[in-house]
């Protein structure tokens, strides 16, 4: 390929962090209209790489060309004004305003200096037929579903006439119908000559959508090639430098012990009927659409959102909890789905973290790092589950997405819980660290612990679960074994009678 | 990777430790400086311990404060808490020594019940701790105001004033040592293990950090408001005694105090909003205020150009701050 053709060229991009390498002499090109997808575990740059692109970091080295003419953006706006739109992994629409606002946010029409909204509304309409959707222009941006503010940040792309538009990874919190929409959509606004830099986790995404693929492991570029030479196996091994043969752990082959959790009858406003059981040594995996109450079920679990049950016992004893802390010391852990709002203190040490829950119940006045909140034995849990840090007492906000998940590991095992509850355990969260999280579970029930896991991700589902029971319109809908087929999981998910299916043994 | 942590944790703990302590204090120390520049004294002995009873109230004030911006809220009721102090003191002992004991007491047990309101207001009315501050302060200078009449006059006892004027004579090394000195020493030790050495302290950080975090781990995040705004209003208490032996009974001796407080927080690198601060910093902050405010009057500035001064100061302090942690990133 000729320099000239290519749209972006980044050039042994280097950039350092106090103690941590972050980009080390990366380079990474794409021509006009292609999709590139980037990929790499957490850590490995692709966050920096990004930031870099988008002016939000100084590169301390390296060159950043585009159409072949030398750019180097101090700040964000001149990235933007350069034809940069980044859409990040957490959407960053104004809720309050409307989508026409939104889209023209920055760069509103104006006629004699005057905010013209007519045609603000007309050219957002405009620009979002253009992406085959017919979402309203005056309706609230916080409205929308997720998957349609992702088509209004990609109709803001648009507005600005991106000539790059960097992804990331934007359908992490889709399920797998809009996925498949917003994939279209990805190969129309790149048939247009938008070249589009697509990160994302899922290999299905990027082998269905990407031209070619560029991999980054530890701040270096491992490969760029085109998807045809690269199928999963040899990406994959590229990222995490190993095969994944025993991605998903091996299914315990001991019978499940008695019922750790038993539900009957549970309701609340987004939930009825809901009766189940997970047994000791079990895991149990919750699949639905969004709104299939899936999440709401893991909120009434730690009494978040307490529902009405008509009895509900843990290891024999009745429980009821009304708020979170009773859940805890009923037995119950939860790892959140949302790990930035719901699980981090992000300006805490990665010890601090780590033993949050043991000095929630600690008496007041005890000191910080009295047993079993010690740094010896925090940093015990720390490093069995492998957590890397440059040092335990850093920031947990500086730790990758896999690591972080694993200092909420942590802070729950210093409890040890009854039950688990896995919300999305592995959102946004590489390869490798995805492999340790489905151990570190398996290890867990094989402890006798039971096992909820709540999630979107069927491969995982099927992968994970002992059982599964799928989740429609607030209520079960169905339960099949460990193993069954995506196809099996998704007829009950998306079945639209509604007669309870029968319930397999 | 073993000796990766090693070095990563001496680097990180040094790091630590010169983006929170160092500013303030080698601000403080500079300002002193110049201030002993300008009058000689300053250097001495006597006067180093003077300046410390001087600065004594407003960092007892700021350590209470730090409490209570840490779990990422805002304290304004301490200024009027100060003023309560004083004219109530003044009503309860009625010039009667013997009474001094029993009216701290009294003091003591209206702080907590003014801390107890404003946490309970923030905690289970769910209302910005800054409105429902506000809202005390009103109320409280209201209170002031009506048990003294209006306008308080004269002097306390003089054994309920030993706490902000009394000092020890002849004593090896440094000559003299108030008493203001020495509950000074003593609060800051108490607040320094309130917020370092106790499960406490961390979970206030954690509140502050990430309060919905901190409730699903199980924090009572309620009682942690409550007992931040206790501690703060204790400590308003403490530094109106003091400041009731300095001068003079009225109404406006703690008028403006929690926001020098906030401030001296602020410039000791105490994160507005929460999550972020340390003991060191707020004593620190509020030593480099008074600094300041000595370094004005010996330059001889009239009063309203060191407000002014005092104002820019502050957003000076806290534009540094928030440049330092951009940069740090």
């Amino acid at each position: 390929m000729e320099q000239a053709a290519l749209a972006l060229e980044m050039l042994d991009i280097t950039k350092t962090f106090p103690g941590v390498q972050a980009l080390d002499a990366v380079s990474f090109g794409c021509a006009r209209g292609e999709v590139h997808a980037l990929c790499g575990e957490n850590g490995a740059g692709k966050s920096t790489l990004i930031k870099v692109l988008g002016g939000v970091y100084r590169p301390d080295g390296g060159t950043i060309r585009l159409d072949g003419r030398e750019v180097a953006f101090s700040h964000p706006i001149v990235a933007r004004r350069a034809g940069i739109s980044i859409i990040h992994q957490e959407l960053s629409l104004l809720p309050q305003r409307s989508v026409a606002e939104n889209i023209f946010l920055g760069v509103e029409p104006t006629r004699f200096g005057i905010l013209d909204r007519r045609t603000m509304r007309d050219e957002a309409g405009r620009l979002l037929r253009r992406l085959g959707s017919s979402i309203a222009p005056a309706s609230l941006a916080g409205d929308l579903s997720i998957a349609h503010q992702q088509i209004v940040e990609i109709a803001k792309a648009l507005a600005i006439d991106a000539r790059i538009l960097v992804m990331d990874e934007p359908t992490a919190a889709l399920d797998r119908v809009d996925a498949g929409r917003l994939l279209d959509l990805v190969r129309k606004v790149s048939a247009e000559g938008v070249t589009i830099v697509y990160i994302s986790h899922r290999m299905v995404e990027i082998q269905a959508v990407a031209d070619r693929v560029t991999v980054l492991k530890d701040g270096r570029t491992v490969m760029t090639t085109t998807l045809a030479e690269a199928p999963t196996g040899r990406l994959v091994r590229a990222m995490v430098g190993r095969d994944l043969a025993d991605f998903y752990p091996p299914r315990s082959s001991l019978p499940p012990g008695p019922p750790t959790l038993n539900v009957r009858g549970a309701a609340n406003g987004q939930l009825h009927d809901v009766s189940f059981e997970v047994r000791a040594g079990e895991i149990v995996g919750v699949a639905g659409l969004e709104g299939s109450g899936k999440d709401a079920l893991a909120r009434a679990l730690i009494g978040d959102e307490p529902f009405e049950v008509e009895a509900m016992e843990i290891c024999g004893r009745a429980a009821k909890p009304g708020h979170p802390r009773a859940a805890i010391q009923a037995g119950i852990g939860r790892l959140s789905d949302d790990r930035k709002r719901e699980g981090l203190l992000m300006q805490q040490s990665v010890r601090d973290n780590a033993t949050l829950i043991e000095r929630a119940f600690a008496p007041a006045l005890r000191s910080p790092t009295a047993e079993p909140m010690s740094p010896q034995s925090t940093d015990k849990r720390l490093i069995q589950l492998d957590v890397r840090a440059a040092s335990f007492e850093q920031e947990a906000q500086f730790l990758s997405g896999g690591n972080q998940q694993k200092v909420i590991i942590a802070r729950w095992l210093a409890r040890d819980p009854e039950i688990f509850i896995f919300c999305e355990p592995t959102r946004g969260v590489d390869v490798a660290a995805k492999a340790a999280i489905y151990q570190i579970m398996r290890d867990l029930a094989r402890r006798g612990r039971a096992i909820l896991m709540i999630s979107s991700d069927l491969p995982e589902i099927i992968g994970v679960s002992d059982r599964i029971l799928i989740m429609r319109e607030g209520t079960l809908a169905g339960e099949l074994p460990g193993g069954a087929t995506e196809e099996e999981v998704m007829a009950i998910a998306v079945a639209h009678d509604r007669e309870p299916h029968a319930m397999a043994s | 990777m073993t000796v990766a942590i090693q070095g990563g944790r001496e680097r990180a703990r040094a790091v630590a430790l010169v983006r929170r302590v160092n500013f303030a204090v080698v601000v403080f120390l500079a300002l002193y400086v110049a201030v002993g520049l300008l009058q000689p004294n300053y250097l001495e002995p006597a006067g180093a311990m003077n300046f410390l009873r001087r600065a004594a109230p407003l960092a007892i004030l700021a350590s209470g404060q730090l409490f209570v911006l840490i779990s990422g809220g805002f304290d304004l009721s301490v200024g009027s808490l100060v003023t309560l102090t004083v004219i109530g003191g003044s009503m309860l002992t009625a010039n009667d020594p013997s009474k001094t004991w029993s009216t701290i007491a009294a003091l003591y047990a209206i702080g907590l019940f003014v801390g107890l309101i404003n946490g309970a207001v923030v905690a289970y009315l769910k209302t910005p701790s800054i409105i429902a501050t506000l809202g005390t302060l009103l109320s409280v200078n209201g209170a002031a105001m009506m048990w003294s009449g209006g306008s308080p006059r004269g002097y306390l006892p003089d054994n309920f004033r030993m706490f902000g004027r009394f000092v020890f004579h002849d004593v090896p090394v440094i000559g003299i040592f108030p008493l203001a000195v020495a509950v000074l020493v003593a609060v800051c030790a108490l607040a320094q293990w309130g917020l370092h050495g106790t499960v406490f302290g961390r979970r206030v950080l954690a509140v502050g950090d990430n309060p919905r975090a901190a409730e699903l781990a199980g924090v009572r995040v309620e009682f942690v408001r409550l007992g931040v705004f206790v501690i703060s209003a204790l400590s308003a208490v403490t530094a109106g005694v003091m400041l009731g032996g300095f001068g003079g009974v009225s109404v406006d001796v703690g008028r403006g105090l929690e926001l020098q407080a906030i401030a001296a927080c602020v410039v000791g690198g105490v994160q507005l909003l929460g999550g972020r601060g340390t003991v060191v910093g707020a004593v620190a902050g509020a030593l480099t205020l008074t600094a300041l405010f000595a370094l004005l009057t010996l330059l001889g500035l009239p009063q309203p150009l060191k407000d002014t001064a005092q104002g820019f100061i502050l957003i000076a302090a806290v534009a540094i701050g928030a440049w330092r942690r951009r940069r740090a990133v």
